[in-house]
């Protein structure tokens, strides 16, 4: 849970830098429907900016599957076992 | 994805009077530092300085005709202009494709504009794009 929370926060520092907002909050629930500045283009940049940071690759079919936030940073999670 | 990490491409523009002259009449900008070679000289240069932005015009060309699948789509690209070019001049185009992201089918390329002449760099900067599938 402890590392959850640590990559939430690698994460959430990963779209202030890319969406260029300080003050966005992430959590399990939150969705692009939640972000203004997460648009098509935004979203391709951020998984790029998540790929380099973590040192993964995820693919299509993975970014396809996720409903929310909190799904991402599980295979996140799993990806950094 | 038939982007290969690493994989550089060389290309060589030139400044003709033809680039020079389409440019200001698309972008309309008649700054005398690109217009008067006189006010030019004024401030320490020997000629005219050529606009910036026809560099990005020839990055356009690359992307647009350069690479292996006219599949593509500029997403974003950065440059930092390091010395001014002059009318005339041939540059040496170089980019490396520095990460290829299949999951969001996105390439990365780093490149530099060099003088063809004595090889100083006058722009490097990234380029991101997408592959349509």
């Amino acid at each position: 849970m402890m590392e959850q929370d640590n990559t939430l926060a690698k994460v959430q520092k990963i779209f202030r830098d890319v969406l260029d907002n300080e003050e966005i909050t992430l959590n399990d629930e939150t969705t692009a429907n939640d972000l203004e500045e997460w648009d098509s283009l935004s979203h391709i940049q951020l998984i790029v900016a998540i790929e380099k940071h973590f040192k993964i690759k995820f693919t299509s079919r993975e970014i396809l599957s996720y409903k929310n936030v909190g799904e991402m940073l599980d295979n996140i999670t799993v990806k950094l076992v | 994805m038939i982007f290969q990490e690493g994989k550089i491409y060389e290309h060589t523009f030139t400044l003709t009077q033809e680039v020079y002259d389409s440019f200001q009449r698309c972008s309309q900008d008649r700054n005398p530092l690109h217009t008067d070679k006189t006010f030019a000289q004024s401030k320490g240069y020997p000629e005219r300085v050529m606009y910036g932005n026809i560099l990005n015009a020839f990055i356009s060309y690359f992307i647009g005709e350069c690479l292996e699948t006219k599949n593509v789509l500029i997403q974003s690209q950065s440059i930092n202009f390091r010395k001014p070019v002059f009318l005339f001049d041939m540059l040496t185009f170089t980019a490396e494709i520095h990460g290829v992201y299949e999951s969001v089918n996105t390439v990365e390329f780093k490149f530099i504009f060099a003088n063809r002449q004595d090889g100083v760099m006058i722009a490097n900067g990234k380029i991101s794009i997408s592959v349509i599938p």
